[in-house]
């Protein structure tokens, strides 16, 4: 039977200035409906239209992030430029981007890069975490590009190369040459890119990534972390080369 | 001087191949197996060699990462038995590292290097290391050089004794029992522990053996294991060895496997008509022996012989001593009947006794409600001052504000205020309790600090009333 969608009038509109600490009685039809959305393509067609248009201006900031996480659930396309208006705004842009990185499909991706190239430092980083988060190659190249610009959004753009580890993210940490925590990032991105390389059984790839690192730690590390950085290298040699268990 | 590893034949670093070829039949199967396994590449062997030398070196932090990839990687045991060959080189605080990756390791090729280094290394970790890898990887072959090292001093002793327990392989629990069996003293005991940690309920009857040894080191061992693991089967014997056993200690602790195999362990109902059946078949100067033992375990069945043995004059006093052991409170109405009607003041005492015992044990059977109300009863029944100071004392096991309530009016009773003070104090030292009854447990601390002249008491009742805590331990 399907789902009565003029049992959803009330709930939204009470929805559209709903805050935190209030009753969220009323939303357990649309709770439901959620649910119901996920066999019923034109029931989710229908809540996607309602929830968009709860993201505009003169809702709550309670009700958007209601309707984020159930846009997480069953957004499609179609929400991506509801949630993408919201990337820039510094209260909201964490919450579009939990629903953009669930959202299946190229658009959300596409609508995360673009923002990327407009958003302030503080919210790149999340814009970067969240295409890391999809592995978007299409990002290492403005990943690599940011790993000499401030200390946060180099370090952020460092971590997320090693989480793409793909040979071009590779690349890109190996050529860069960041100064402070951001170089600290980029060691330890390479080696998280060395890992997945040996686990996916390219032991030549993990094998030249390591030595690198061993050859760049001192002999005589003066630190804990230079001593934890050859280790892992050192360690990560061992296995790249051991061809007598599987990586 | 050491051949590396890349420099040899794919075989050439062990010796099982040629003396497997030299096994005949046996050797073709295993042979077989063995092909299945493919000879390290050139690769493997130069990384071995690479490892191998950094285990050797002097930098502590690439050793740890070398050892690590003897613990994990290279496998094969032509690299267990390279780097066992490596050992004797090696300083002793590396010696028990590689031991220890060896172990972690699990390829029994490394046992030989092991036991080897135990004949030429004179430290104690290091052997200490050897003897652990030997349980961990050996078999029973090996239980021999374990059992000879349980002579030594700690550490040594104490890895022979977990290498014991840990050693592997189908024939070592029959080795181990074999070797308990022939040895005396502290190595008898610590390999009949080694046996009951293991659970071989093959040994019992050796335990049981034991339990009765005239050396107290075996025969506690003995008691313990078969506390642990006895069941009916091992009654019979057990209460044999509590009638030939002289009163105190060894009866005591012969008494307490008996109990625990009839109260607790595995088929312990069964092992209960057994011990029943053996107390009735024995004669009466046995009975009084085995009396204890079945006071302790209690039960309905328990309950009758106790209950015809009150009923004959002859055996009453012994009844009554069985019902002051009994584990729960099924026994309390026919202890408070007899205590209301007897008239000799040395039963009163046995019975009040046993009441004042019973009331408050944990596992009594009753709720905190019936045990207070128990207490009160028997309070009620007490005429002595000794008799009452010892029903307020043990009311502080009943952790609830009317046993509080009923102990504070007792602070005003010159008599019984020093007990009634050491109740309420251990009462309060239980946050929760204290904290929900703020001021009455305050107005009652205050009375305490005006009665006694306790030190102690005196520390811990201002602690509380402060809310604080006091370690028992400490005691401060």
């Amino acid at each position: 039977m399907p789902f009565d969608t003029t049992t959803l009038d009330a709930p939204f509109a009470a929805l559209k200035s709903f805050d935190w600490g209030g009753d969220a009685a009323p939303f357990k039809t649309i709770d439901d409906a959620v649910v119901a959305a996920h066999a019923d393509a034109t029931l989710r067609a229908d809540l996607e239209k309602r929830f968009a248009a709860l993201l505009g201006t003169g809702t709550s900031r309670a009700a958007k992030e209601y309707v984020c996480r159930k846009l997480s659930l069953i957004g499609t396309a179609a929400s991506v430029p509801a949630l993408a208006a919201l990337l820039g705004d510094k209260d909201n842009s964490h919450m579009a981007r939990f629903a953009l990185e669930r959202i299946d499909g190229p658009e959300p991706v596409d609508a995360l890069r673009k923002a990327l190239g407009e958003v302030g430092s503080d919210l790149k980083v999340g814009m970067i975490a969240s295409l890391a988060s999809r592995r978007d190659a299409a990002s290492v190249p403005l990943f690599a590009a940011l790993l000499t610009s401030d200390p946060m959004v180099a370090t952020a753009a460092a971590q997320a190369l090693g989480r793409i580890a793909s040979p071009a993210a590779a690349a890109a940490l190996a050529a860069a040459r960041p100064k402070g925590p951001a170089a600290d990032a980029v060691i330890d991105a390479r080696l998280a890119c060395a890992d997945a390389f040996l686990a996916a059984g390219d032991r030549p790839a993990a094998k030249a990534i390591f030595e690198a690192i061993a050859a760049a730690v001192a002999t005589a590390p003066h630190t804990h972390r230079e001593r934890a950085i050859r280790m892992a290298a050192q360690s990560g040699l061992f296995a790249a080369v051991d061809d007598t268990v599987a990586p | 001087m050491v051949t590396p590893l890349s420099m040899m034949s794919p075989w050439k670093s062990g010796g099982l191949s040629r003396g497997l070829m030299a096994c005949g039949v046996l050797a073709c199967s295993l042979m077989a197996s063995l092909a299945a396994v493919a000879a390290p590449t050139p690769g493997a062997r130069t990384l071995g060699d690479t490892v191998l030398a950094a285990i050797a070196s002097n930098d502590p932090d690439i050793r740890a990462v070398a050892v690590d990839r003897l613990r994990y990687g290279l496998t094969g045991d032509w690299f267990t038995r390279a780097a066992g060959e490596r050992l004797p080189s090696l300083p002793p605080a590396v010696q028990a590292a590689v031991l220890s990756a060896l172990g972690d390791r699990g390829d029994a090729a490394a046992v030989p290097a092991a036991t080897s280094l135990l004949g030429s290394s004179s430290d104690a970790h290091a052997r200490a290391a050897a003897l652990l890898a030997i349980g961990r990887l050996g078999g029973a072959a090996d239980v021999a050089v374990l059992v000879k090292s349980l002579a030594a001093d700690d550490p040594e002793r104490a890895a022979a004794r977990r290498g014991l327990v840990i050693l592997g392989g189908t024939d070592s629990p029959a080795a181990i029992r074999a070797a308990a069996k022939a040895a005396t003293g502290v190595s008898r005991s610590v390999l009949i522990d080694a046996l009951a940690t293991r659970r071989d309920r093959a040994a019992l009857t050796d335990m049981v053996a034991a339990a009765t040894d005239a050396d107290a080191l075996v025969r506690q061992a003995g008691v313990r294991a078969v506390a642990v693991l006895g069941g009916p089967g091992e009654v019979d014997g057990l209460a044999r060895g509590l009638l030939q056993s002289q009163p105190g200690g060894s009866r005591v602790e012969i008494e307490n496997a008996v109990v625990a195999i009839c109260t607790v362990n595995p088929g312990h109902e069964q092992a209960t008509e057994t011990f029943l059946g053996v107390f009735k078949a024995a004669g009466e100067a046995d009975r009084e022996t085995l009396l204890p033992a079945l006071g302790r375990i209690g039960g309905p069945a328990a309950l009758a012989i106790v209950d015809g043995m009150i009923a004959d004059p002859t055996t009453r006093k012994q009844g009554f001593a069985a019902l002051t052991r009994w584990p729960d409170a099924a026994v309390k109405d026919g202890l408070l009947d007899l205590l209301r009607t007897s008239t000799d003041e040395g039963e009163k005492k046995l019975l009040l006794a046993a009441l004042i015992r019973i009331a408050p044990l944990p596992n009594n059977k009753l709720n905190d409600g019936q045990k207070l109300d128990l207490l009160k009863k028997t309070m009620s029944l007490c005429e002595r001052s000794e008799d009452k100071a010892t029903v307020l004392e043990r009311a502080n096991a009943i952790r609830t504000i009317e046993t509080f309530r009923f102990v504070v009016p007792y602070l005003d009773d010159p008599t019984l205020a020093e007990p009634a003070c050491r109740s309420i104090v251990e009462l309060a030292h239980h946050q929760k309790l204290r904290d929900a009854h703020k001021d009455e447990f305050i107005r009652a601390l205050d009375k305490v600090l005006g009665t006694t002249k306790n030190d102690e008491l005196v520390d811990r009742a201002n602690r509380y009333k402060a809310g604080q805590t006091w370690d028992r331990n400490k005691k401060s």
